[in-house]
């Protein structure tokens, strides 16, 4: 076992690679009551072009399975796993992204019991006909749900517009014709290719003794027989890694009182090194809070001529071979909304060298905001992207972002913000 | 550790190490009335945009940007029939920072509670103009959660005509447009100087160094009369019904039933192992029967308000299948009342409450948030409370079960 110690946060993460491949971490938080712990696996809702495991030929699967599967992993022959959890008086739950799906509980007693149960019930699929087509069901409805949801709406709204024959167009629960074509086969063979213990990592946060807590996790993964593993082979590409497919305005009326309006930026740099992704997104962020927060010009200007409002918000997602950001508020003045921010991003350069005086505040502010997530157990192990920042966890992450200069930050702006990669999605009332 | 200010001024400080973070809580207090929660909500966003010394909200953003990123917000709540506006502060500790950020952010909330831009008698006018222009907004944009919506709608049908508990916290856009620079001036006068005042603090502090520097705020002391946060209304003869057709996909059924049970009286933990039986855990009846069991919702729980004696239940339906949901909900609740639950079942509420609350002593929030209803209420501090949880016998959930009333039902239907 490894173990890292990161004096300036009296914190230390013990690490172990274990003989089947499991990457296992464990964060001890001395006067915490909870354990919060995490078994994901890099697979999400873009990974539906694949070859599965130790076959030849490529498959593609429908929307949704990664999140359908997830759904699926909690239901056995005889018992529900979050079942087990509420005996054992845990809370517990699991979510997918475009790129992961993450398995979880919470708990203040029974680690050890939990921690079983986490392992085999996400170790031991169990798929038939008619627990499918009862779930077929269940997440028809949550779709549907969604779509009544103007923000939400809004979001995959533009997301469509930036990648617009790409899967992450697709809602990650998929639609309802599409998860009407699941079949435990399907779940099967995803489940194979992805479910493998070298493609997957725990994290456990809290309330925990390290040492007795990684040989429970060992014990557990002896007692179990694994297949030879497997790196899994995604196939899925950009449509156009140039961005040049980007849609750049498309508009939706609902059954809302406000306007509601997004512009998206969609970044077409790719990146080999995990840490380097790292260090970009987080210049971006910086650059992004120089260009839009609440200590800019911009900002003032725009709110006291009420093209943006509190609802305003701004936000950078770096993802596995993609990334964008997004800008949003209520606002009745659309049209201009999106202008100003796309004059601001395209004079970035300008922007940053007046802000050269507000840069240091901006960055403690960005280190305020990080250090404050570590008294949280959750953010923690859900902020932990594994491989795509090549295991840096959020004591790495606030050491890089020190790190960070301005310099980095015209570097970014160049690199970041291209013309075709500007979108803009609008979701509109009824009565305009 | 508490310490008395002034007259109606209190100061609790709770020290730990369990935290990188130290938060503040300044708490005022008065009884809700049919028109000051607009009133103070707009107070509270004007308070916290700008001050004397930092005049836009940039210039207060690029002081809060200075001191680590501290986050100073206000807001407001309600606790029962008592309306609260709230300044929270959470910052990086003393000890991270490697200077006395403490002492600099209790500088800034004094000029944002105690030099606030009021000149020659009103508030700076284009603030004043874009804040009550985006609470108005604000508001307006809440409504368009449909889950919310049809909550505010049943809480109308819930509550008499007459009654402040139909006035949401937060206020509403119709009280607005009488609201002025001028007119609210007094109003932020009446909160500064007559309201309940707590104040509480949490964090890697010294408590005698932190009662020294909360102070030097210019609290005058005051008297307030005795607050009662506990409200009870009579029973209506008829059920009250509603149904408003929208076009959503998903209708939402809503019901409001009374329940007298309240915060910490002697039916309070029954009251809250019931409510977990009943819809509002995972473990509960409509959960594994109605969610589950029958398809029929994809959500469908339910909540206790213990100031409000009041229980109501959510759930996100089919709007054809309305009838069918509610027959099942009384179902689950007649099973209740009939004891028809078992010990399994039970236990695992009982454990779930036990683990949410132990967990609860990890989120700073939370420890503040039940400090201040103990302090306020002058509550007895609540101890061996999983002993509580663990006592509520089936029987004591039967009896609660039974004392409930259904009162409203709202439903928001996509079909004509």
């Amino acid at each position: 076992m490894d173990q890292y110690t990161y004096q300036e946060f009296n914190r230390t993460i013990y690490r172990q690679r274990l003989a089947n491949g499991l990457l296992v971490q464990l964060l001890p938080m001395p006067g915490f009551h909870k354990t919060y712990a995490t078994f994901s696996t890099d697979f999400g809702s873009i990974d539906n072009q694949f070859i599965p495991y130790h076959e030849e030929g490529a498959v593609t699967v429908p929307d949704g399975v990664a999140h359908f599967l997830e759904h699926k992993m909690f239901e056995k022959a005889d018992h529900d796993a979050f079942d087990l959890f509420g005996k054992l008086g845990a809370d517990s739950n699991a979510y997918t992204s475009f790129t992961q799906t993450s398995y979880l509980f919470s708990t203040t007693s029974h680690l050890r019991e939990n921690l079983d149960v986490l392992l085999d019930f996400v170790q031991d699929p169990y798929f038939t006909d008619k627990t499918v087509a009862k779930e077929q069901g269940i997440i028809g409805q949550e779709i549907q749900m969604y779509d009544d949801d103007a923000d939400w709406r809004l979001y995959l709204g533009l997301i469509g517009n930036l990648y617009p024959h790409d899967p992450m167009r697709i809602d990650i629960a998929g639609t309802v014709d599409s998860i009407s074509k699941i079949t435990p086969q399907i779940l099967m063979q995803s489940y194979r290719t992805f479910y493998q213990p070298s493609n997957m990592n725990l994290f456990l946060v809290g309330n925990l003794d390290p040492a007795e807590t990684m040989e429970w996790v060992i014990d557990n993964q002896n007692g179990k027989d694994f297949p030879t593993p497997e790196t899994p082979r995604r196939l899925t590409k950009l449509n156009d890694p140039t961005a040049h497919d980007v849609i750049p305005f498309r508009s939706l009326t609902m059954n809302i009182a406000r306007p509601k309006v997004m512009v998206g930026l969609r970044g077409i740099k790719q990146f080999e090194d995990g840490r380097e992704r790292l260090r970009y997104k987080l210049a971006v962020d910086l650059l992004l809070d120089v260009l839009f927060d609440d200590t800019s010009d911009n900002y003032l200007r725009l709110y006291n001529n009420e093209v943006l409002d509190d609802s305003f918000g701004y936000n950078f997602e770096m993802q596995r071979g993609f990334h964008f950001a997004y800008f949003s508020s209520n606002t009745d003045q659309m049209e201009r909304f999106a202008d100003e921010i796309v004059a601001i991003l395209e004079s970035a350069d300008k922007q940053i060298d007046a802000a050269r005086t507000r840069f240091a505040g901006i960055k403690n502010a960005e280190l305020g905001r990080l250090i404050g997530l570590l008294d949280s157990p959750e953010a923690i192990a859900n902020r932990y992207a594994d491989k795509l920042f090549d295991g840096a966890n959020l004591m790495d992450e606030i050491r890089l972002l020190k790190e960070i200069s301005i310099e980095d930050l015209y570097r970014v702006a160049k690199e970041f913000i291209t013309p075709q990669g500007i979108s803009v999605y609008q979701v509109v009332p009824h009565h305009q | 550790m508490h310490f008395n200010l002034a007259r109606g001024v209190d100061l609790d400080v709770l020290p730990t190490k369990q935290f990188k973070m130290n938060h503040v809580l300044i708490n005022f207090t008065t009884p809700q009335t049919r028109t000051n929660a607009t009133a103070r909500n707009l107070l509270a966003n004007l308070l916290e945009t700008s001050t004397h010394r930092y005049p836009t909200q940039t210039a207060l953003a690029r002081q809060l940007a200075k001191l680590y990123g501290a986050y100073v917000g206000m807001g407001v709540g309600r606790v029962g029939q008592l309306h609260t506006v709230r300044l929270r502060a959470t910052f990086v500790n003393d000890q991270i920072a490697d200077t006395n950020l403490f002492d600099q952010v209790v500088d800034l909330i004094n000029e944002i509670l105690f030099h606030p831009l009021i000149d020659q008698n009103e508030f700076d006018g284009p603030t004043f103009r874009i804040q009550a222009n985006n609470l108005k907004s604000s508001i307006m944009s809440l409504y368009d959660d449909k889950q919310f919506y049809a909550n505010r709608q049943l809480m109308k049908l819930y509550y008499p005509e007459d009654s402040a508990m139909r006035i949401p916290s937060f206020g509403q856009v119709s009280d607005l447009a009488g609201l002025t620079a001028q007119n609210l001036v007094p109003v932020y006068q009446q909160m500064i100087e007559n309201d309940k005042v707590n104040i509480l603090v949490l964090g890697d502090v010294d408590p005698e160094k932190i009662r020294a520097t909360f102070a030097q705020l210019p609290f005058d002391g005051r008297s307030v009369a005795p607050l009662v946060p506990y409200y009870r209304q009579s029973l209506y003869q008829d059920v009250q019904r509603a149904t408003e057709h929208q076009s959503v996909v998903q209708a939402k059924l809503n019901l409001g039933y009374r329940l007298p049970v309240y915060y910490h009286d002697r039916n309070y933990y029954a009251g809250l192992v019931f409510n977990g039986l009943f819809g509002g855990t995972p473990y509960s009846k409509l959960f594994t029967n109605v969610r589950e069991k029958a398809s029929l919702a994809y959500y469908a729980t339910s909540r206790l308000l213990p100031f409000s004696g009041f229980l109501g239940i959510q759930t996100g339906i089919r709007a054809q299948d309305a009838a069918k949901v509610e027959e099942l909900i009384g179902q689950q609740l007649a099973d209740l009342v009939a004891g028809k639950f078992s010990f399994q079942e039970l236990s695992e509420v009982q454990d779930s409450l036990i683990n949410q609350y132990r967990a609860s002593h990890d989120y700073a929030n939370n420890i503040l948030g039940r400090q201040l209803l103990t302090t306020l209420l002058d509550l007895p501090e609540d101890r061996d409370v999983a002993a509580k949880i663990n006592a509520v016998t089936a029987a004591d959930v039967q009896r609660v079960a039974a004392e409930l009333k259904l009162q409203a039902t709202y439903l928001l239907s996509g079909e004509k």
